[in-house]
């Protein structure tokens, strides 16, 4: 469409620029032709005056000698004005055979004038002086022959250039009605057909918008529309499956989210009867005289009922986290914290496949990092999950390395990185979803748990592969939280 | 027949046209003031050489001069005493004519470019004529240009008395007068006449444009340098006015305008001039026993 406007336009401007350069070479041929047949018809003119002034001449000539000679004053003059129109005459041919006969004219002219002063001067006998009269007379009517004869040639020539100039003038002026009709309805039709392209893909796309807006997702634009508005549609079609898309996903969470709160109900209303089935289970066996294999019934009974007591905390954890209640903290002073407790965890482990383990940890704390406002007790569940994580992705020997630093716009990145079985880029898609595990106990909600904490604290978490093997955490948390700026 | 054809539109045409020939300046408001012309060549190339000359005049001062062509050389003193004309260029025999008739006062005339102010009258044949003394000259045919003209009718009394030719119009077998001193050269080297009279500037004028003058005449007789065309004006002209003429004409080499108009006119300068330096002419005209304050200048 783009290339189709600078293309109308160009035309546009091209047939405006060749308009405008034929009326004005048009004007400039009309100028010359108007110009041509003013001058021809002054050159008509001025043959004509000299024709006229000979015979005035000639007639003063006659008229000599007789009562109604005229006076010198008078025949001097009139003689001036011929050879005025003469010298006209000559000044105004340019083509070599009329100039020639032109010239010729002036010739006999200058000779004519001496005449004419020898007969006004001549005082002789009669004889000589009409002689001198009549050769004088027969000069003049050899000019008013000559040029008579110059007239009738080229009236005849100026007519037809004066009709050739006619014609191109009128030649001109119809190609330019013509120029002033074709051109606007030219643009006119080419306006409308640009328009009515304009319009109907403007018009499809707004119905689809509509389809769009009332919900009907389903929608597309099949209809195939040219240049930009191909483009377009095929965009909004992508929008169309996308919004369709999302709106699965949205349907799907809600959905999640009902369960979700079906689920955390249920957990707060079954862990209290289960609290009171954990004590009941403890008391028979303490108090019942039991062997000892029923007593290993009763405890896996109470450690199943554990377990369950576990999942549902972690349940409620997740979908009814509770609200940070941060305070002004040295995030080095929990981490300490927590590798004390994994290391203490290490040496006294509640299961047994974690007495062979030999993990190492290493810190690389960064100086003068400042503290921040955070949930002490948020922080530390997250830390202490990844590092947990850590431990059971070691199997007998390794490191576990915890790494904070300070980016230039105050961020804080602590880094937890172990050299475990590490993670596969599908699992690292997934890792933070809730209920996905790849262990053959845990409940899914850990990492899951995890984010949403992070999240409170407006921070980021990720995770990616260890070249050296392992999994790396990212941690990221702002240098100021909201909680510190509202107190600022 | 050609006559009658022509009446009707000769009438329409002329009343259309002035009857003179009005030379429009820019001081054409200002009075009009005549200046009158003798034929020395043909009647148009002779207004043509005075014309910037008079609208210099008119230009410098303050008058509207206008040219008034003559047909013959007598017509000027005709003129002046009709009161026709306020100034003219005098031949040099008209010029004695008038200061002795009318009084007419010479201010000024032009120095030539070879240094002269005067010129002198010529008789001529064509070479191939044979013409040499009076024998041969009995039945031919004389043109003078007129009789009031030094060159053209003094100089061949003269010679005439010299060559004692007492009746020179039975000598001849015919005389008569071109009006310019052009026309009687030209008549003779074209054959028309076989003796003509004429004053040497104009055959030299002519000979500068066509090679055959010199190569073809035979110079028979000169005159006695007499002054060149001079301008005088009436004698009641307005002194004041007088004395600006005379001014304008001898500074007018001082000016380039007036360089240039000079040097179309063919001379340096002007020079005074005075009725003194018409002497020669008043001996002249006493050698052949002319009574200028009597004369009749009537071409015959």
């Amino acid at each position: 469409m783009r290339n189709k406007i600078y293309l109308g336009l160009f035309c546009l401007i091209l047939c405006f620029l060749a308009g405008g350069l034929y009326i004005v070479s048009s004007i400039d041929e009309v100028t010359d032709q108007l110009e041509t047949i003013i001058t021809l018809h002054k050159v008509e003119f001025l043959r004509e005056n000299l024709l006229n002034k000979v015979v005035v001449v000639q007639a003063d000539l006659l008229l000599k000698d007789t009562p109604h000679a005229r006076k010198i004053d008078t025949f001097v003059s009139h003689v001036e004005e011929m050879h005025q129109a003469a010298s006209h005459c000559n000044s105004c041919h340019h083509e070599e055979l009329v100039l020639q006969r032109i010239l010729h004219v002036d010739n006999m002219v200058d000779v004519y004038l001496k005449k004419l002063s020898r007969v006004y001067t001549l005082r002789a006998n009669e004889a000589r002086l009409k002689q001198e009269k009549q050769n004088t007379f027969d000069l003049g009517q050899a000019v008013l022959e000559e040029v008579n004869s110059i007239v009738i040639t080229s009236s005849h020539k100026t007519a037809q250039r004066i009709l050739r100039a006619r014609e191109n003038i009128q030649k001109t002026k119809r190609f330019l009605y013509g120029l002033m009709v074709i051109g606007p309805l030219l643009i006119i039709v080419i306006a409308f057909f640009y328009f009515r392209n304009f319009a109907r893909s403007v018009a499809t796309l707004t119905k689809a918008t509509r389809k769009i807006k009332e919900g009907e997702f389903s929608y597309r634009i099949k209809k195939q529309l040219k240049d930009e508005f191909r483009e377009l549609a095929m965009a909004f079609n992508e929008m169309a499956i996308s919004l369709k898309a999302q709106q699965h996903k949205l349907q799907q969470s809600e959905r999640l989210a009902a369960v979700g709160e079906l689920a955390a109900g249920l957990a707060h209303e079954v862990k209290n009867p289960l609290a009171g089935i954990k004590i009941s289970i403890e008391v028979l066996k303490n108090e019942l005289p039991l062997e000892q294999e029923d007593k290993e019934i009763f405890l896996k009974i109470i450690n199943e009922i554990n377990r369950i007591e576990s999942l549902l905390k972690n349940m409620l954890n997740y979908a009814r986290p509770s609200k940070p209640q941060p305070e002004l903290i040295n995030i080095h002073e929990i981490l300490d914290g927590i590798i004390k407790i994994s290391e203490f965890s290490l040496k006294n482990p509640k299961d047994l496949s974690q007495v062979t383990k030999d993990i190492h940890f290493e810190k690389d704390f960064g100086a003068d990092m400042p503290q921040i406002f955070a949930d002490p007790g948020q922080l530390q569940q997250v830390f202490l999950n990844i590092i947990l994580n850590a431990i059971d992705a070691i199997k007998e020997q390794g490191t576990i390395s915890i790494k904070t630093t300070k980016t230039p716009d105050d961020t804080m990145q602590i880094l937890i990185s172990d050299t475990g079985k590490g993670v596969d880029p599908e699992t690292i898609k997934m890792i933070f979803n809730p209920f996905f595990t790849t262990k053959s106990k845990g409940t899914g909600l850990g990492l899951a748990i995890c984010k949403r904490l992070i999240d409170q604290h407006r921070g980021t978490i990720s995770v990616s592969s260890n070249p050296g093997g392992g999994a790396i955490f990212l941690i990221t948390l702002p240098g100021k939280q909201e909680s510190q700026e509202q107190e600022q | 027949m050609a006559l009658f054809l022509l009446l009707p539109f000769v009438n329409n045409c002329s009343d259309e046209q002035p009857s003179e020939i009005p030379l429009t300046y820019d001081s054409s408001s200002q009075k009009k003031f005549y200046l009158g012309l003798i034929p020395e060549q043909d009647l148009f190339s002779q207004k043509a050489r005075y014309t910037p000359l008079a609208r210099y005049i008119s230009e410098n001062a303050g008058v509207n001069v206008e040219i008034k062509m003559l047909s013959r050389y007598g017509n000027i003193i005709e003129n002046f005493i009709a009161g026709h004309l306020d100034a003219a260029f005098f031949g040099s025999f008209t010029g004695a004519l008038a200061i002795k008739t009318i009084g007419v006062e010479p201010i000024a005339r032009p120095l030539w470019l070879d240094d002269t102010s005067t010129y002198y009258g010529m008789i001529f044949v064509r070479k191939d004529s044979g013409i040499k003394a009076a024998a041969d000259m009995k039945g031919k045919r004389f043109a003078f240009v007129d009789k009031a003209t030094t060159a053209g009718w003094l100089l061949p009394l003269n010679y005439f008395h010299e060559l004692g030719i007492e009746d020179y119009p039975s000598w001849f077998g015919e005389t008569y007068f071109t009006g310019t001193h052009e026309d009687t050269i030209l008549d003779v080297l074209n054959g028309k006449a076989d003796i003509g009279a004429a004053k040497n500037t104009v055959l030299y004028r002519l000979a500068a444009k066509d090679g055959r003058l010199l190569d073809e005449l035979q110079i028979l007789a000169e005159s006695p340098a007499v002054p060149a065309n001079s301008l005088a004006v009436r004698k009641d002209l307005d002194p004041a006015l007088k004395i600006k003429l005379r001014n304008l004409l001898l500074e007018m080499d001082r000016t380039e305008e007036g360089k240039e108009i000079l040097r179309e006119f063919g001379a340096k300068k002007f020079i005074e001039t005075t009725e003194k330096d018409y002497d020669p002419v008043f001996v002249y005209a006493d050698k052949v026993k002319l009574d200028l304050k009597k004369y009749n200048y009537w071409n015959d």
